[in-house]
């Protein structure tokens, strides 16, 4: 066997570099100094990692997820999974896409031991008894098995290993908008942006790699390479220059959604792209050969070799064989020549190429060319670390071989088998794939409005037509965004033969891999239909083809052939397996980046942060849930008892701008009040405020407020702090209906609110308010004022939600800030003191207050929660009222009931269940400890007959202890109601 | 405590000023004095990208079915149709919000509005309605070349000039919460205003903050941008 020896010399250093032209991507000015698994290397900027390994002579870069088999680059474009490797902070990062920066340090991943000496490299010798499929069957029997087999397979599966203390960095999110986006910079994206610009058309151009051109950066179309140099050459000065594209480089589009909604992903922002119009001309996947070890290092596509010449100016190996199905690969051997490569072979699968003379050319450099052959399998070292040497057979028939055998030795193998367009985006928007036998490939149908397909990702190959097909492409969307164009029509003639249609050649050995992610072979595929999986989809996930970092790129084709064969149909039957989104992997910080969480503050939220104040939410508001206690702690129950016992000694304030305000204005606007709310409003006089319950059509009480009656014709009502929107929506709704003459305005943020509560509340509002009597006989509990609070006008609203002489001052925001100074500066001896929502929820509790939404659910009706007075049975109409007349005929099937424990007794929570028996009957609404009380007080829904006075409750509380709580008569506290009417 | 050196009035973003500080009443409402020098600087900062509170500006609101003939009896020049914008000969603006509502934004301008304590000029009659918008609305306003490149950052609604022209207007979702946007670009600088529920002003401005960063945006006071647009 002819085994090919490099010289133990070669690529010492990255300084064995190819002469310009070649390396278009690098910077031979500025060395980058790397490690990969601790060793020293050097290479350019521009250089991606894969390729200055390269340029150092290192083709093992990762080790294969089953076989633990050495892989070494396949496409060098990040197509493949063969390059995965272990970044310091990210594992499974693409080491032919990862640039390569000073000081990086890599590891390979997926190993025991060594990268270069995998123990888990034994795992191969045991392939035959892990057949496709094994896994679903072999570890699930005896019963119970599975869970000693679990943490073995655990530690086996997987690749790279996560830091869970890894910082992601900032990733952000932006939209982008375009009249046509064009997806990949090729010859055919190029001229489509081009076209679709000069025609007025906005055009965001989206390429993957770090430069436009696509395949004009790498390939060779012709022996002569001047004029798609100059082509390229031209078209990208083209389209820089031109004022109505805008470039996206080194960014991937990776989904195509309803209306051309693109996710692009450049760096570490998600570009949310919206077009008018789509153009797809992302190019062709250049496909592999498949025979035995046909994954070896060392083994890549033909295209990747090009790649590695001009784009990093790195000769791919000493010593090359050509596998080719197609013209491409005589193209690719007259590079490698070129660059001082010596072209053992070049081995057509054809019996001759589509150009006579690309035959004469590779002659002309001396390559012996071998018609009608393929490569049965790849030779290499002990250690599999590099291809050195094939064995060529004849081909006698559709994927059989036949005797004559002959050997070469070299050090690099190049595969063009064919192309398969890369048609991800086009099938994610609905598009068809068909096959045509004869040409053994696909073309696409079917698009939706406005999507189009150019270039080679349509079936063209050749340049010209290429160019011609982009430029048809554009005309077409201009025409469909109605500007004026004459539509090009498609490159005439057939299209050209570029794919070989059996490039796959079974080995009695096996390892002839189909799919490189996950080590099928080709026996795999054959032995999953035989299984009974006959619909591809289903061979994808018996034998997870297709289903690993390339997804299917070069699988797909091949699967789809073998699957066609194996069942006795053609790939049109077969199709291929579904191509969704993302294209590529994506992170999880490319999609929870820069989230955006609004939230809302009052305009006292500086004070309250200055006094130290416990903030909570409610709803997207940012309330003071507690301030600090006497003794400087913020303990919840400490604060919330000191604060509420102040309230019921002293005076205390508490910011209640959070509440709903509704303003409705003009003639019907008492009409209007009174068909929304339950109680009766017609005759409400002005200057007093009445409390408003609002019923849905189902008669349940969804939301309560204050009605303020301001004028004949003027009300501003109070609606809950988390109820508000839909109190407005739903008043917008009704008057579409009813017509009445009234403008309705959300004016919640207009105003900021406090509430001034406790015995000294009158003397403190005495020393700031001007323009309003306060006194008990000139402003009365529930009347209405409108006043100053020191230069800020005010509502003045005398309210008892907490039991006690209550004022709640309304200001408009603008004052807000004022109103609390102004307030706290002259309630100073007085001994003024904030309290927060867990003090209020506490005081209202003792007065039996309801909270709508916590004492309420989505069936409570006003009857069920001894709200009856709220409404006016004797007014015609209010919205729930033919509902409320129902529910209230039925018998009750529950009640919302006050019960008291002793302080000593298991304190039941929210939520908490009530029993009757062993049945539930209802469940625990609120529930504190009163210090006013000294007793432990709730409200809960409990069976009908459990609601008067004096009967008892069952209350399950934490861990399943129950509790017997008194029913008693609310409130709890001040029967009388005489403090808030002080 | 600082409070003393405030007037009444605040803006959801009124700064923390200390004692010390130069500060101007306008409007009825304190702000930081503009600095005396490096103004050519601060011009700079507006063309680049800069942002600014303009809350002590006056607004309010009109609607009601006879909102425009009350404006147009009030010599106002409305927009063409709903959501655009008309600038008015003195500097304010008028953005017509639907059919029956418009936005009243008072000029950016050193002069006191006679807005800014009343809102009566305006004389709204009978199927006519005032909206406090002074209070309902924060103000904030977006200077330089790149707003339309921000706004991308934070509004799915196309606002690049070509899709969004002077006197545009935009009732649409910032950042997840409403706003209304108004192209209110000058023939040489571009400019957005942006108007959110004033309890969101805070939120939507350190989001802004967050946004401009890239583009080397910095905040501005008010009156240094009067001092240099008004």
């Amino acid at each position: 066997m002819n085994r090919y020896e490099p010289p133990a010399a070669l690529h010492d250093t990255a300084t064995d570099r190819l002469a310009a032209p070649m390396g278009r991507r690098i910077d031979r000015q500025a060395p980058r100094r790397f490690q990969f698994e601790g060793t020293p290397y050097a290479g350019y900027a521009g250089d991606t990692l894969a390729s200055a390994l390269i340029a150092n002579g290192r083709y093992l870069l990762s080790r294969s997820f089953k076989y633990h088999r050495p892989r070494g680059p396949l496409t060098l474009a990040g197509q493949d999974a063969n390059t995965l490797v272990q970044l310091p902070d990210e594992p499974n990062v693409l080491a032919d896409t990862q640039p390569l920066t000073e000081g990086l340090s890599v590891y390979g991943q997926n190993y025991a031991g060594s990268l270069d000496a995998d123990r888990d490299m034994k795992l191969g010798a045991l392939a035959k008894f892990m057949p496709v499929g094994f896994y679903y069957r072999a570890f699930y029997k005896p019963k119970g098995v599975w869970k000693y087999w679990e943490p073995l397979i655990r530690k086996k599966a997987g690749l790279g290993v996560f830091d869970l203390d890894a910082d992601a960095g900032y990733h952000d999110k932006a939209y982008l908008f375009a009249d046509v986006a064009v997806v990949g910079s090729g010859p055919a994206g190029l001229k489509a942006a081009l076209t679709a610009a000069d025609g007025g058309a906005r055009v965001l151009l989206i390429e993957q790699e770090p430069e436009l051109g696509g395949a004009l950066t790498y390939a060779r179309f012709a022996t002569d390479t001047a004029p798609s140099e100059r082509l390229l050459d031209d078209l990208v000065a083209e389209v820089e220059a031109h004022d109505n594209i805008r470039l996206l480089c080194n960014a991937t589009c990776n989904g195509w959604f309803k209306d051309h909604y693109l996710p692009v992903i450049q760096g570490r922002r998600l570009y949310k792209v919206r077009a008018k119009a789509c153009i797809v001309a992302s190019g062709a996947f250049d496909q592999p050969a498949i025979f035995r070890n046909n994954d070896l290092p060392g083994i890549m596509l033909a295209s990747a070799a090009q790649r590695l010449m001009r784009h990093y100016a790195i000769k791919p190996g000493q010593r090359a064989v050509v596998l080719t199905g197609n013209d491409d690969g005589y193209l690719a051997a007259l590079d490698l020549v070129e660059q001082g490569v010596e072209v053992a072979a070049l081995v057509d699968m054809r019996a001759a190429p589509n150009e006579t003379k690309l035959g004469d050319a590779v002659e002309a450099q001396g390559i012996a060319r071998y018609r009608e052959h393929t490569i049965f399998e790849a030779h290499h070292a002990k250690a599999h670390h590099r291809v050195t040497g094939v064995e060529l057979r004849p081909i006698a028939g559709r994927g059989e071989v036949g005797e004559a055998r002959t050997d070469i030795a070299c050090d690099v193998v190049c595969m063009s088998a064919g192309y398969m367009p890369a048609y991800q985006l086009l099938c994610q928007a609905g598009g068809k794939l068909s096959y045509c036998d004869e040409t053994a490939q696909f073309a696409i149908s079917g698009l939706p409005k406005r999507l189009y397909v150019a270039g080679s990702a349509n079936g063209f190959h050749a340049l010209d037509r290429v160019v011609h097909d982009g430029a048809r492409a554009a005309t077409q969307a201009l025409r469909d965004l109605g500007h004026q164009v004459d539509v090009l029509d498609a490159p005439k003639g057939a299209l050209e033969q570029v794919n070989y249609p059996w490039p796959m050649f079974a080995h009695p050995k096996g390892k002839e891999f189909v799919d490189f992610d996950e080590d099928l072979q080709i026996a795999d595929i054959i032995n999953a239909t035989r299984h009974g999986y006959r619909d591809v989809q289903l061979v994808k996930r018996f034998s997870t083809v297709g289903m690993g970092p390339s997804q299917g790129r070069h699988s797909a084709l091949p699967t789809a052939r073998l699957v066609a064969a194996a069942t006795e149909r053609s790939v049109s039957d077969t199709g291929v397996t579904t191509a969704r989104p993302p294209f590529a992997a994506e992170t999880l910080a490319h999609l929870a980046g820069r989230h955006f969480d609004p939230f809302r503050q009052t305009p006292m939220h500086r004070r309250h942060v200055e006094l130290g104040a416990h903030m909570m939410p409610a709803g997207d508001w940012q309330r003071p849930a507690y301030y600090p206690s006497r003794a400087g702690t913020l303990e919840r129950l400490r604060c919330q008892q000191e604060e509420a016992r102040h309230v019921r000694e002293k005076v205390g304030i508490i910011d209640v701008s959070t509440l709903g305000g509704i303003e409705v204005r003009g003639p019907d606007a008492a009409e209007f009040i009174n068909r929304i709310y339950t109680f009766g409003f017609l005759k409400q006089p002005i200057g007093r405020t009445r409390y408003a319950a609002m019923t849905n059509e189902q008669g349940v009480v969804i939301d309560d407020g204050v009605s303020c009656r301001l004028a004949e014709d003027h009300f501003y009502v109070t609606a809950t702090t988390s109820g508000v929107g839909r109190v407005y929506q739903s008043m917008l709704q009704w008057n579409a209906q009813w017509r009445l003459d009234v403008d309705i305005a959300n004016v919640t943020s207009a105003y900021a609110a406090v509430n001034v509560a406790g015995p000294l509340a009158r003397q403190l509002l005495e020393r700031v308010c001007t323009g309003v009597d306060l006194s008990a006989e000139a402003f009365p509990y529930l009347g209405l004022r409108e006043g100053f609070i020191g230069e800020a006008p005010a509502y003045l609203l005398r309210v008892g939600f907490v039991g006690e002489l209550g004022f709640e001052l309304h200001v408009p925001s603008r004052y807000g800030e004022y109103l609390w100074d102004t307030l706290m500066e002259a309630g100073k001896d007085l001994e003024l003191r904030p309290f927060g929502v867990e003090a209020q929820r506490l005081l209202r509790l003792e007065k039996g207050h309801v909270i709508i939404g916590q004492d309420t659910d989505g069936m409570s009706h006003p009857f069920e929660i001894n709200m009856g007075w709220a409404v006016n049975r004797t007014k015609p109409f209010f919205v729930g009222r033919r509902a409320v007349d129902i529910l209230h005929s039925h018998p009750p099937l529950r009640r919302l009931v006050g019960f008291r424990l002793p302080s000593t007794s298991a304190k039941p929570l929210e939520g908490h269940l009530v029993l009757e028996g062993e049945r539930i009957s209802g469940n625990v609404t609120s529930c504190e400890y009163s210090p006013t009380l000294d007793a432990i007080i709730g409200l809960a829904y409990a069976a009908p007959e459990r609601g008067e006075p004096g009967q008892r409750i069952t209350i399950r509380t934490e861990g399943g202890e129950t509790v017997t709580a008194d029913v008693v008569a609310l409130p709890f506290f001040d029967p009388d109601n005489q403090r808030q009417e002080l | 405590m600082p409070h003393a050196i405030f007037t009444a009035k605040r803006t959801p973003l009124t700064p923390t000023l200390k004692a010390d500080d130069d500060v101007v009443h306008l409007n009825g409402y304190t702000l930081a004095a503009a600095t005396p020098d490096a103004a050519n600087a601060r011009r700079g900062q507006l063309d680049r990208c800069a942002l600014l509170d303009a809350s002590a500006l006056p607004r309010l609101g009109l609607r009601g079915p006879n909102a425009a003939q009350a404006l147009i009896q009030q010599g106002y020049c409305l927009p063409e149709r709903p959501n655009t914008a008309s600038f008015q000969p003195e500097g304010s603006l008028i953005a017509q919000l639907s059919a029956s509502e418009f936005l009243l934004l008072g000029a950016p301008s050193l002069t006191p509005s006679p807005w800014a304590d009343s809102e009566q000029p305006l004389r709204p009659g009978p199927g006519c309605y005032l909206l406090p918008r002074q209070d309902t609305h924060g103000w904030l306003a977006l200077t330089g070349h790149c707003v339309a490149e921000v706004m991308a950052k934070l509004c799915g609604v196309d606002l690049s000039p070509a899709a969004f022209p002077v006197g545009g207007v935009a009732q649409t979702s910032v950042a997840r919460i409403n706003a209304i946007v108004i192209n209110a670009s000058t023939a040489s600088r571009p400019c957005f205003y942006l108007l959110m529920d004033s309890a969101s002003a805070t939120y939507l401005w350190s989001v802004l903050e967050d946004a401009i960063d890239e583009f080397d945006g910095a905040r501005l006071g008010l009156m240094d941008y009067l001092a240099i647009a008004g």
